[in-house]
């Protein structure tokens, strides 16, 4: 364990057993470490909620080690926050039951920690009267308010609307900022993870199977499940040709569909062509960049802030999203035909294994 | 027959106290524990002894002064103790009809926390008895009405403490007893006047445990 590192886990393995059945969680190794945000992603039942709660000290491993060096709280935020009886403030201030804190450090703390999270008007308010979204926050303020070293948040945003998420996640983001705790944080939200997110881990049926840094796993998955997983949902398959373009391979689809890319995949090398929906261009002039074919819109979905465009391509849908309101979102219509390009850097190719992962 | 003194009224009603009383503290320190301790974990052999709480919820007075006065009889288990047609012995009747009360009332009390609440209590730090008294604050609700519920039944009850009190003058004669006996001799206004007694009785105690009770929805 380096000395930046907070908790560290290794060799661990988790099995649960209930009347619904068995549950089994293994992870080689994660580190959590000082000052950084570290998102668990992954389908539901994955084993997100109970890597968390293994982290919190919650679940016993089985086998392996979970090891803490931190010198501060550790301390979880649970999916669904249950409200002591009591004020919204009293729910704080049980986070200092047990502590030697003076009286004017606890109300200091306690209403740093709701001003924090914008519920200082509900102080004296009965905590089983808040809504979800003012439950989270107590739950946030009351985490804060022990000022933790290491903080795990198991989905912090489920349940919320759209709006919710968006100003929750805005001063959780800050919130972490601020204090520089080091964050765990389960979640399924994408867009959440991106926000929060320094590195990624990905747990897929019970294993954790891929952790890196932010962008090196949104844009390189080591497999198609994690691939789905954090969104890289244009994937089509093809083979790495003869041809090169300098330094790139060619990636053939079909005769008249190509990527060019740079890997290290020998001709003949059957592949899954990988590319995030924002890192796909449209466009209906003839001068882009990084050219790899033209597709017809098959569906244009505008939610007033995005734009959300499928093309096929190829025989595939491929999707990516435009601004609402501006240039060739204003315009664009079913039917069209428009010429996709992709930055070579930003393709990703995941080696087809076995015949199970053809589509 | 003459109606009885004001100095007799007394003194049945200081006994019926001094009698359920005692039965509902030593209910509720034992009770409330258990209580606790099984709503709170999951464990083989729950259910049934869950089963088993809420039958004796339900246990006939009468059928548990049986079985308590065959334990104290003379040639019973406890026989050698003599402490058949004492106080002592409806004290240990009631407790053992209060009991399944304060237990069932309170573990389900317990049960009907938020499934993570002790979880989310540990990983704020809070020291073990800390968490016992946030839990305690918690169900202070469900516990007063398990304290009011077993206040009732033991205060009303007739046919356990008939059993192993015998309803003997100036010994065992509490009001429960005592309304059954001068009902039985045909003294009905006697009767009234203790079963107004034993109402007014209720009406203040349980009065008192459910403005402390409410107090607690402000």
């Amino acid at each position: 364990m380096s000395e930046a590192t907070l908790l560290s886990v290794s060799d661990l393995c988790v099995e649960l057993h209930s009347r619904r059945g068995s549950f089994r969680l293994t992870a080689d190794e994660l580190e959590l470490n000082a000052r950084e945000a570290l998102v668990i992603l992954g389908p539901n039942g994955s084993g997100k909620s109970t890597l968390v709660r293994t982290l919190a000290g919650l679940e016993r491993p089985t086998a392996g080690r979970v090891e803490s060096a931190a010198t501060g709280p550790v301390t979880m935020v649970f999916q669904s926050p249950a409200p002591l009886a009591g004020s919204v403030a009293h729910n704080v201030r049980v986070a200092f039951l047990g502590k030697k804190l003076s009286g004017s450090e606890r109300r200091a703390r306690v209403t740093e920690a709701l001003e924090r999270f914008k519920i200082d008007h509900l102080a004296e308010h009965r905590a089983a009267t808040l809504s979800g979204g003012e439950l989270r926050r107590l739950a946030l303020s009351r985490a804060f308010a022990l000022r933790p070293a290491v903080l795990l948040l198991d989905e912090p945003f489920a349940g919320l609307d759209a709006d919710g998420q968006a100003a929750l996640s805005l001063d959780l983001r800050r919130a972490i900022s601020d204090t520089g705790v080091a964050v765990a944080m389960v979640t399924h939200d994408l867009r959440r993870a991106m926000l929060l997110s320094d590195r990624i881990a990905v747990l897929i049926d019970g294993k954790l199977v891929q952790v890196g840094r932010r962008d090196d796993v949104l844009e390189r998955p080591s497999t198609l499940e994690i691939a789905r997983v954090v969104g890289m949902t244009n994937l089509v398959q093809g083979v790495v040709g003869e041809d090169r373009r300098g330094d790139l391979a060619v990636v053939e689809v079909d005769e008249r569909h190509r990527v060019a890319t740079p890997t290290a995949f020998t001709a003949g090398t059957r592949v899954w062509i990988g590319i995030r929906p924002e890192h796909l261009k449209l466009d209906i002039g003839r001068g882009e960049v990084d050219p790899i074919g033209k597709g017809i819109v098959r569906e244009i979905v505008n939610d007033g802030v995005s734009v959300s465009v499928g093309v096929d391509w190829a025989g595939s849908e491929l999707r990516t999203h435009l601004m609402a309101g501006r240039g060739l979102a204003r315009t664009l219509e079913l039917g069209a035909q428009v010429s996709l390009s992709a930055n070579p850097e930003h393709v990703h190719l995941i080696p087809i294994r076995s015949t199970s992962q053809m589509a | 027959m003459n109606p009885p003194s004001i100095g007799l009224l007394v003194e049945i009603t200081a006994r019926t106290l001094a009698v359920c009383l005692p039965a509902l503290a030593i209910s509720l320190a034992i009770g409330l524990p258990i209580g606790i301790a099984i709503g709170g974990r999951r464990f083989a052999g729950r259910v049934p002894l869950v089963s088993l709480i809420n039958t004796g919820m339900g246990a006939p007075p009468v059928v548990v002064g049986l079985v308590v006065f065959f334990a104290l009889e003379r040639n019973g288990p406890f026989g050698s103790w003599s402490l058949l047609y004492s106080p002592v012995a409806m004290v240990l009747a009631q407790v053992v009809i209060a009991l399944p009360l304060v237990v069932g009332i309170t573990l389900a009390a317990v049960g009907s926390l938020d499934e993570d609440w002790e979880l989310q209590v540990r990983t704020l730090g809070v020291p073990k008895r800390w968490r016992l008294w946030l839990l305690v604050r918690e169900i202070r609700l469900g516990l007063l009405a398990a304290v009011i519920t077993a206040l009732g039944g033991i205060l009303s009850e007739v046919g356990a403490v008939m059993a192993v009190g015998g309803n003997l003058e100036g010994e065992t004669r509490v009001l429960t007893t005592a309304i059954l006996m001068y009902t039985q001799m045909g003294e009905l206004e006697i009767a009234l006047g203790l079963a107004v007694i034993l109402v007014g009785l209720m009406l203040v105690l349980a009065g008192l445990l459910t403005a402390v009770q409410q107090s607690g929805r402000a």
